[in-house]
């Protein structure tokens, strides 16, 4: 199965097709079938491969998976904001827990906590943002791959 | 308490014609086309903020004026307080519990009410129905725009599309203000992207009782920064606020005055243009490195800029009331360059040093009552959001999309 998807290199159109959490697994990714209009591209990177999906308002998500199939880090740029809470799977509650939305009206979110990385910044038309979790990179692999 | 609170903030007016027009349209030796000019100088404070169970919410920089809402082509109207300045979006946002007026509602060709949305990075968001008004500052009028009613009663809840798992930020507590005025670059919030009909995103609505779905709304039926329906004064604005002491300022007085060489008071003179992209950002390089996400925003209450590892500024303690901010131990000055296409010479690169300092947010926040600070800021990793510290002791101009002035067309900025 996961052999099957890294050979899965060319712009695949999936008209329903979901995806995987932070942490999660790679098959969440194909599995997680919510309604989400959408074309997927599989890129294979040297020890890891990018889940790239787009949709025509302009929204690219990528996600990053390790050669053992785990969602190491996530990234999106838009219009508008994804859904975070699916986004960042069972990382949302600690991100959400971790933003102060009174201390500053900033408008951006930055958490860094020990295994938790999440950026989101930007505006209406252009948000972008990325999250990782650090004790899922794969050897080798440092957090700048994930942007 | 709260009553008290709507009672005292929101003073439902009603009006004669002549108070609400310009009152001074008599010069029949005027052409047709050019209307007489009327007032075009909104004042604007930096203060405490809208006052919330009977104490001012305190949250420093934020830009405010005053707004008034009439019930379009009445004199049915009602000023309010305290509406926050915003250059980073476009369109004005009320917050449902301050409007006393009975708006109509926008409604779609399927006859159903138009649901708006809007996103902030930190995961909360607006949402409420397009209404109608007309909307008067200075002596300029835009009549019968769509704006946001922002946390609506009896209208359906907002859609996960809009949410985005993230938190309301919907009352004035939440806001800070009792509303949003948007005079950003953008005519619409949105714009065309969102009268696509293949793929809108999730910015409009369309509102059956049973619930909201994504729909395309024309571009005339979005929220539209009311400066660009003025008639006159219509390609754009001209924000202008003292500079504060290095300890800040109990508060500030400036003024917002609308148009770009339309009249004696707001000509470029020494300012130079640099165009925006289509997404209204351009390019700050800052230590040899170009950051092109960059952008200017007077609702954003800080200069927030890249990270403390980028930077060298540490972060305020997680406990401190200052969480989200940098405290270096003592104060320290930047230089950045601005740049970006000259709007009438699309070829050559306009560029300009902008340099500022950034203190110890938690020692100013402690040591004082001051509300308007020019040397806070914060981490935004990536680029630089030039927020309303940037607009201390600074004239700066905002060139709506499209709107022609002396240099160029928007959208631009020029200081």
């Amino acid at each position: 199965m996961k052999r099957l998807l890294a050979v899965l290199s060319a712009l695949l159109a999936v008209a329903l097709c979901g995806f995987a959490a932070l942490g999660g697994s790679e098959e969440s990714v194909m599995s997680d079938q919510v309604r989400f209009q959408a074309s997927r591209r599989i890129v294979p990177e040297h020890g890891y491969r990018i889940h790239e999906i787009s949709r025509g308002d302009g929204t690219l998500i990528k996600e990053y998976v390790s050669l053992d199939g785990k969602v190491f880090g996530v990234s999106w740029k838009g219009p508008t904001l994804p859904d975070l809470s699916q986004l960042l799977g069972s990382s949302f509650v600690e991100f959400k827990n971790s933003v102060h939305p009174r201390a500053g009206r900033r408008k951006t979110a930055v958490v860094r906590n020990g295994d938790l990385v999440v950026e989101s910044t930007g505006h209406m038309r252009a948000f972008q943002g990325r999250a990782y979790l650090n004790s899922l990179l794969p050897p080798g692999i440092t957090q700048e791959v994930v942007r | 308490m709260r009553r008290g609170l709507a009672a005292a903030t929101v003073a439902l007016m009603v009006v004669s014609l002549a108070a609400c027009g310009d009152g001074n349209s008599s010069s029949s030796s005027e052409t047709a086309s050019a209307p007489p000019p009327v007032n075009n100088v909104q004042p604007v404070i930096v203060d405490a903020g809208p006052l919330v169970n009977g104490q001012s919410l305190g949250d420093e920089d934020i830009l405010f004026t005053t707004v008034t809402i009439c019930i379009p082509g009445t004199v049915t109207c009602q000023s309010i307080d305290h509406i926050a300045v915003d250059t980073g979006s476009s369109g004005l946002r009320i917050v449902a519990s301050q409007l006393a007026l009975a708006l109509p509602n926008s409604m779609n060709s399927s006859g159903q009410p138009i649901g708006n949305c809007v996103q902030y990075a930190d995961n909360s968001y607006q949402w409420g129905p397009i209404a109608k008004a007309d909307i008067k500052m200075a002596g300029e009028v835009a009549s019968a725009i769509p704006i946001q009613v922002v946390g609506a009663e009896n209208f359906p809840a907002p859609p996960a599309d809009c949410t985005a798992g993230g938190t309301p930020a919907q009352t004035v507590s939440d806001l800070g203000a009792n509303g949003i005025l948007g005079v950003g670059l953008f005519r619409q919030d949105c714009g065309p992207a969102c009268a696509s009909t293949a793929s809108p995103p999730a910015i409009y609505f369309s509102c059956a009782s049973s619930g909201c779905s994504i729909a395309s709304v024309s571009v005339t039926e979005q929220l539209q920064n009311p400066v660009w329906m003025f008639p006159q004064d219509n390609n754009g604005v001209l924000i202008v606020l003292p500079q504060s002491a290095a300890s800040g300022a109990l508060s500030v007085q400036g003024s917002m005055l609308f148009g770009i060489g339309t009249q004696s008071d707001n000509t470029l003179g020494s300012a130079q243009a640099q165009a925006a992209d289509g997404f209204g950002n351009f390019t700050t390089t800052f230590n040899g490195t170009k950051y092109s996400n960059s952008f200017i925003d007077s609702g954003s209450n800080a200069l927030f800029f890249l990270d403390s590892a980028t930077t060298g500024l540490p972060d305020c303690s997680a406990r401190s009331q200052a969480v989200g901010f940098y405290c270096p131990d003592s104060t320290a000055n930047f230089t950045a360059i601005n740049s970006g296409p000259n709007p009438s010479a699309s070829t050559t690169q306009v560029s300009v040093n902008v340099a500022f300092s950034i203190a110890n947010a938690v020692s100013l926040f402690n040591n004082s009552v001051n509300t308007a600070f020019n040397n806070v800021g914060g981490a935004n990793p990536g680029a630089f959001d030039w927020g309303l510290p940037f607009f201390f002791g600074r004239n700066v101009f905002i060139g709506i999309e499209g709107q022609s002035s002396a240099a160029g067309k928007g959208p631009y900025w020029a200081y």
